[in-house]
C-alpha cells in the first residue's frame, strides 16, 4: 500500500521529481561521459601502442650500418631493433610526405585500414590513411613521389595507421597538422633504386661515375643502403635508460638516442589525456557538484512537505523504521533511474561523441570510450546521497512527537535576524529587509541557489574565457614575437654560396635551433638553444608581455617556466651539450624571457661563436611576399605565418564546439537549478504571499518582492562567479597543459560581460516566469493550509 | 446611512468532482454603517465563504454584492486589490501575520499599500504593543500576536474589519482583551467603522448590533441586539 502512496506521490509531485531525476542524470551523465571519454583516449593509445608495438627508443643518426644494427641488438634488454630511412619527400601534387623505408615491420607495425600487409619483397607504398582520405586516394591508386633525382612510382598496397605518428606536423612550429598536405608512408628499402644509392656514393667519393665504376667494380648498391633511424624495442620500461645510455657509448654512428615519450606524437597524445584529465576534475566534478545541490534541496522539500502524512502515519501506529524505509524508497529509485539513464547517456553520447572528435584529430584506429568502475561508484555515490537525504530529513520529521508533525511546521525567526533591525537595515524598504530575512532564514537554499549559480556563471566565464586566452596566444606568438611573414627552413647541408645567394634575396636575418642536453644535479634533459641573429624578426618578451632585447653577449636568457621547473636563478650556470657532441659548455643566465610554447634557452650569435661554436642558420626570415612561391633552391620549406595563425584558428574552431557543449550544460544548469529554488521558496511562502495579497498588495508588487531575491542571488553570483572563472580558466591553463606551453588566463571584459549578462538574464527569466505563478494563488485555500 | 453593505440573493457554488455543494445558498441581508455585526452558525454553515466574499477574496456564483455603493463582483483583479487595501481589514484565526518581519515591520508593511495609513506606533501603542515592537512573532504569546495582527489590519484606517474566528485560537482572558480592540475600532471614526465577525460562539453575539445566523448556506436569522451588551458584562 505504501508503495502505491509512493507512486502516487510522485505523481502529484511530477515536476519536482523530474528534477531530481534529471539531475541526477545530467550530473552522472556529464561525469561517467567526460571520464569514460578520457579513460577510452588512454586505452585506446594503451592498446594500440602495445599491439602495434611502438618502440622505446628513437635513436637518430647519418647512416647505421648493418654492423651497428647488430651492435644495438645484442645490447643487453633490447628486444629487438630495426632501421629506417626517414625523408621529407614531396609528391607530384606538391604535398609533402614523410616517406620511410623500412626493411621489417615489427616495431611500430602497421595496422592495416584497407589493403595488404607490409612485406619486404613487396613494392607499393604503405600510406597514411587520414592523408589517402583527405586527397581522395585509394588502394590501388598510383602516387609518385619524389626526392632529390630518386622519383618514385608506388601503387598503394595499403592505408594505415602507425603507432608513432598519431599527430605528425611537418615541423614542429606547426601547431595542427594538416592532413591534406602533409602525411607519412611506408616503402620497402628494397624499392630504393640503385642509381639515388651509387649517385649518392659518387657524390661523395667525389669523383666522376667511370672513375667510380672502376674504383669499385663490385659495388652493390644495398651494401650501401642508408639509414637515419634505428627503433629500439627494450625488454622492460625501467631498462630503457639503461639501454639509452650504452648505445649512447658504444654505438658511434648514434647522434642522438630519444625515449619515445619525448616524440611528438607521443607527447601531443598524452598531452591532450593530461589536458583532459584536468577538464574530468573540473567540468565533471563541478557538473555533479551542481546537480547534487539541487537533488539535495528538492529531496528534502519533497520530505518536508509530506510531514502532514509523515505524522499521520505515525500516528496510525507505523513504526519508524517502515516510514523512514518508505521515505528513503523516493530518493532511492528516482535517483537510480537516473543514474542508469545517466551512465547510459554519458557513454553513448557524451563518451562517443568526444571519442569521435578526438579520433578525428588523432591517427588511432579502434577508439572507443572505456567505462571504468569508478563511475559506477560514483552513480552509486550519487544514489546514496539522494537515499540519505530522505533518510535524514525524514528521521528529524520523525523524532517529534505525533502530534507536533501533525501540524504545520511554523517558520522560526532566528538571532540572525537581529542583525537586520538595526543600522543600515532599520531604513530599507519592506520588500527588501524581508528578502534578506528570508534568504538568512533558509541558508542551506541561499547557499545551495548562489553555488549553484556561481557555478553556471564560472563556467560560462571560463569557456569564453578560454577562447579569449587562445586569441590572445595567437596574437602573442605571431604577431607580437614572430614579427615576420615568412620562414625560410633552410636545409640541412646548405653551401655558403647557396645561403650568401638567400641573403642577397631575402635578408640576413636568421636563426639557428640547436638540439641539446642539459645537464643539472646529474639528470639529464633534452631542450634547445635558439640562437638569435634575427635582427628583431624574432621579439623577445619579459613575463609582463613587454618587449626586451636579448643582446648580451655574456651568457643566456632562459624562459621564466624552464627557470621554475629546474630552479634556476639569474646568476646561475646552465651546463649543456650539443646533441651529437659531447663537450659541456657552462652558460650564466642573464636574463629570463616568456615563451609561450617553447621553454628553452636563447642566447645570441656572437655568444655562441665567442664558445667557439660555428654558427650556420637553419632559418631565414623576410617579409617578402612569398604567397605564391612553392619551392626555393637550398630550402627545406617555406612558413607562411598567417597560414600558421589561420592553423591555431582551426584547432579552435574544434575547440569551439567543446566549450558550445559546455556553455549549454551550464546555462541548462543554471536554470533548473534557479527554477527549483525559485520553486522551492515561492512553495515555502506561498502562504505569506496570500496572505500579501489578503492585505491588498496588487499581483505585480508581489512579483517584484520574489524576483528581487533571485536577482540577488544571481548579482552575489555574478560577483563572486567572475573571478573564480578567471581563476579556473588560468589554473586550467597553468597545470592542465603540456610542460612546454607558457600562458596564463587573459580574459577580455566582453567575457565578463557575457558571464554576468547571461546569468542575470537566465536568473530573470526564470524568476519572471515562476513570478507568474504568483498570480494564481488561492488566497483562501493558501491560508486554509496554513490553519 | 442605510444600505452600506447589501448582498442580494448571493450564490456560491463548489464543485468536487461530480457533487455540486452549495455554500452560500441565496444569502440577501444589509448592513449599515456602523455597526458590530456578529455572524453564527456551526462548521460548514458558509460562514467562511461569505466573510471571503465580503473581503474580496472570493467571487460569487450569482448575485451582487455591494459594498458602499458599489457593486465589487464588477471589478477585475487590481481593482479587488485595491478594495482590499483600501477598503478592507481582516482578521484570521490564526493571525496570518509574516514570520520574518518584527512587529512594527507587520504594521508598518502597509505603507507599501494605502496612501494614509495610521501611525504605528500610535496604533502599535493602542494594541499595548509598543513595548514588542521591535520583537519578531515568534517571540510573542497568541494573543499579543492577534493584536499585531489586528493592528495591522486597523493601520489601513480601514471602513470595514472582517474577522474570522479571531478568539478561536486564544484563551477566554486574551479573547476579551482582543474584543475590546475589536469593539473600539467599530466606535473609532465617530463610530463610521463597521465590524463584521465570524464565530460558532453564541457568546460574543451578545455584544453585537447585530446577529446573522447561517445554517446550510442560507440565513436563519437577521436579528438586531437593540441592548447589546457590554464586553464586561458578558459572562465568558
Amino acid at each position: 500500500m505504501l508503495f502505491r502512496k509512493m507512486i502516487r506521490d510522485i505523481k502529484s509531485n511530477v515536476s519536482q521529481f523530474i528534477t531530481i531525476f534529471l539531475m541526477v542524470l545530467i550530473g552522472v551523465m556529464a561525469y561517467s561521459g567526460i571520464e569514460s571519454y578520457m579513460d577510452g583516449m588512454k586505452t585506446t593509445a594503451d592498446t594500440f601502442y602495445s599491439e602495434n608495438n611502438l618502440q622505446d627508443l628513437n635513436v637518430m643518426g647519418a647512416n647505421f650500418t648493418k654492423e651497428d644494427l647488430d651492435k644495438i641488438k645484442e645490447i643487453d634488454h633490447v628486444k629487438d631493433a630495426e632501421r629506417k630511412l626517414s625523408i621529407t619527400a614531396l609528391t607530384d601534387k606538391d604535398k609533402t610526405l614523410l616517406l620511410n623505408f623500412i626493411e621489417s615491420n615489427n616495431i611500430s607495425s602497421f595496422y592495416i585500414v584497407d589493403g595488404e600487409e607490409f612485406s619486404y619483397d613487396l613494392d607499393g607504398v604503405w600510406l597514411d590513411e587520414f592523408y589517402a582520405k583527405e586527397n581522395n586516394i585509394k588502394v590501388g591508386d598510383e602516387i609518385l613521389v619524389k626526392y632529390e633525382d630518386m622519383e618514385l612510382h608506388e601503387k598503394v598496397r595499403a592505408l594505415i595507421n602507425v603507432p608513432d605518428h598519431l599527430y605528425d606536423v611537418r615541423d614542429e612550429s606547426e601547431l595542427y597538422p594538416d592532413r591534406k598536405e602533409f602525411g607519412f608512408a611506408y616503402v620497402s628499402s628494397n624499392e630504393i633504386p640503385e642509381s639515388f644509392i651509387k649517385n649518392k656514393a659518387i657524390k661523395e667519393a667525389g669523383v666522376s661515375e667511370d672513375i667510380f665504376d672502376m674504383m669499385m667494380p663490385n659495388f652493390n648498391y644495398k651494401d650501401h643502403l642508408i639509414y637515419n633511424y634505428v627503433m629500439v624495442d627494450v625488454d622492460k620500461k625501467s631498462n630503457k635508460n639503461l639501454v639509452k645510455d650504452k648505445i649512447e657509448d658504444e654505438v658511434e654512428s648514434a647522434k642522438a638516442v630519444i625515449d619515445i615519450k619525448n616524440s611528438n606524437s607521443y607527447v601531443q597524445y598524452q598531452g591532450e589525456i593530461d589536458e583532459g584529465k584536468t577538464y574530468v576534475g573540473v567540468f565533471s566534478g563541478l557538473f555533479l557538484f551542481i546537480a547534487l545541490l539541487s537533488v539535495i534541496t528538492t529531496m528534502t522539500r519533497v520530505v518536508k512537505k509530506q510531514r502532514l502524512q509523515i505524522g499521520t502515519l505515525k500516528a496510525l501506529g507505523f513504526k519508524d523504521s517502515r516510514v523512514l524505509l518508505h521515505y528513503m524508497g523516493y530518493g532511492f529509485y528516482i535517483s537510480l533511474f537516473g543514474a542508469i539513464f545517466g551512465l547510459i547517456l554519458g557513454y553513448f553520447i557524451i563518451g562517443k561523441m568526444f571519442i569521435g572528435l578526438e579520433m578525428s584529430f588523432f591517427e588511432i584506429p579502434n577508439g572507443k570510450p572505456y567505462f571504468g568502475i569508478q563511475n559506477y561508484l560514483v552513480a552509486g555515490i550519487v544514489v546514496l546521497i539522494a537515499t540519505l537525504i530522505s533518510y535524514f530529513t525524514c528521521r528529524k520529521i520523525l523524532k517529534e512527537k505525533p502530534a507536533e508533525a501533525l501540524r504545520n511546521e511554523m517558520p522560526s525567526a532566528k538571532n540572525t535576524s537581529f542583525i537586520t533591525t538595526r543600522g543600515i537595515f532599520k531604513n530599507l524598504s519592506f520588500s527588501s529587509k524581508w528578502n534578506i530575512r528570508d534568504m538568512l532564514r533558509n541558508k542551506m537554499r541561499t547557499i545551495m541557489g548562489i553555488a549553484g549559480v556561481v557555478g553556471c556563471c564560472m563556467l560560462i566565464v571560463c569557456s569564453f574565457g578560454m577562447l579569449d586566452t587562445m586569441n590572445r596566444f595567437i596574437k602573442l606568438q605571431f604577431s607580437d614575437l614572430f614579427n615576420f611573414d615568412y620562414k625560410l627552413v633552410l636545409k640541412e647541408n646548405i653551401s655558403d654560396d647557396k645561403l650568401n645567394e638567400l641573403y642577397d634575396k631575402y635578408g640576413n636575418n636568421t636563426s639557428l635551433s640547436l638540439g641539446i642536453e642539459i645537464e643539472k644535479d646529474g639528470e639529464k634533459e633534452a631542450n634547445n638553444i635558439f640562437v638569435d641573429d634575427s635582427n628583431n624578426y624574432v621579439r623577445f618578451i619579459d613575463k609582463d608581455d613587454n618587449f626586451i632585447k636579448i643582446d648580451t653577449d655574456e651568457g643566456v636568457y632562459i624562459t621564466h617556466k624552464l627557470a621554475e621547473l629546474k630552479d634556476y636563478k639569474i646568476g646561475d650556470k646552465v651546463r649543456w651539450h650539443i646533441y651529437g657532441d659531447s663537450k659541456y659548455y657552462e652558460s650564466k643566465i642573464i636574463g629570463f624571457n616568456k615563451d609561450p610554447q617553447n621553454q628553452n634557452v636563447t642566447m645570441t650569435r656572437n655568444y655562441l661563436e665567442s664558445l667557439g661554436i660555428k654558427y650556420t642558420p637553419d632559418s631565414i626570415y623576410t617579409n617578402k611576399d612569398l604567397s605564391k612561391v612553392k619551392d626555393i633552391s637550398g630550402v627545406e620549406s617555406i612558413q607562411d605565418i598567417n597560414a600558421l595563425a589561420d592553423g591555431m584558428e582551426n584547432m579552435l574552431s574544434m575547440m569551439k564546439t567543446m566549450l558550445v557543449l559546455i556553455i549549454s550544460v551550464a546555462i541548462l544548469l543554471g536554470v533548473v537549478i534557479i527554477y527549483n529554488l525559485g520553486i522551492l521558496s515561492y512553495t515555502e511562502k506561498n502562504y505569506q504571499f496570500a496572505t500579501l495579497k489578503v492585505l491588498g498588495f496588487k499581483d505585480r508588487q508581489i512579483e517584484r518582492i520574489f524576483i528581487k531575491q533571485n536577482n540577488w542571488i544571481a548579482i552575489i553570483s555574478i560577483l563572486l562567479g567572475c573571478p573564480l572563472g578567471y581563476y579556473l580558466t588560468d589554473w586550467l591553463f597553468k597545470t592542465a597543459i603540456e610542460e612546454h606551453y607558457d600562458f596564463g588566463a587573459y580574459i577580455t571584459i566582453r567575457t565578463y560581460i557575457i558571464g554576468a549578462v547571461g546569468t542575470i538574464l537566465v536568473s530573470y527569466l526564470v524568476s519572471r516566469f515562476l513570478a507568474h505563478k504568483i498570480r494564481n494563488i488561492d488566497m483562501v485555500s493558501s491560508l486554509k493550509a496554513n490553519e | 446611512m442605510k444600505d452600506f453593505i447589501k448582498l442580494s440573493n448571493v450564490k456560491k457554488t463548489y464543485k468536487v468532482g461530480e457533487i455540486e455543494f452549495n455554500a452560500l445558498d441565496g444569502v440577501s441581508f444589509e448592513i449599515p454603517k456602523g455597526e458590530f455585526v456578529v455572524i453564527l452558525g456551526p462548521s460548514g454553515a458558509g460562514k467562511s465563504t461569505l466573510l471571503n466574499i465580503l473581503g474580496g477574496m472570493d467571487d460569487v456564483t450569482s448575485g451582487n454584492v455591494v459594498i458602499d455603493g458599489e457593486n465589487i463582483e464588477n471589478y477585475d483583479k487590481n481593482e479587488l486589490a485595491s478594495y482590499r487595501a483600501e477598503n478592507v481589514g481582516f482578521i484570521f484565526q490564526f493571525y496570518n501575520i509574516l514570520p520574518t518581519l518584527t512587529v512594527r515591520e507587520n504594521v508598518d508593511i502597509v505603507k507599501d499599500i494605502v496612501k494614509k495609513p495610521k501611525g504605528t506606533m500610535e496604533i502599535l501603542k493602542g494594541v499595548g504593543l509598543s513595548k514588542h515592537a521591535d520583537k519578531f512573532p515568534n517571540q510573542l504569546s497568541g494573543g499579543e500576536q492577534q493584536r499585531v495582527s489586528i493592528a495591522r489590519a486597523i493601520a489601513k484606517n480601514p471602513k470595514i474589519l472582517l474577522c474570522d474566528e479571531p478568539t478561536g485560537a486564544l484563551d477566554s482572558k486574551t479573547g476579551v482583551e482582543v474584543l475590546k480592540l475589536l469593539k473600539k475600532q467599530c466606535d473609532a471614526n465617530n463610530g463610521e467603522n463597521t465590524v463584521i465577525i465570524v464565530t460558532h460562539n453564541a457568546q460574543i453575539a451578545e455584544i453585537a448590533d447585530r446577529v446573522i445566523r447561517l445554517k446550510n448556506g442560507k440565513i436563519e436569522s437577521n436579528t438586531i441586539n437593540k441592548h447589546p451588551k457590554e464586553i464586561d458584562e458578558v459572562v465568558w
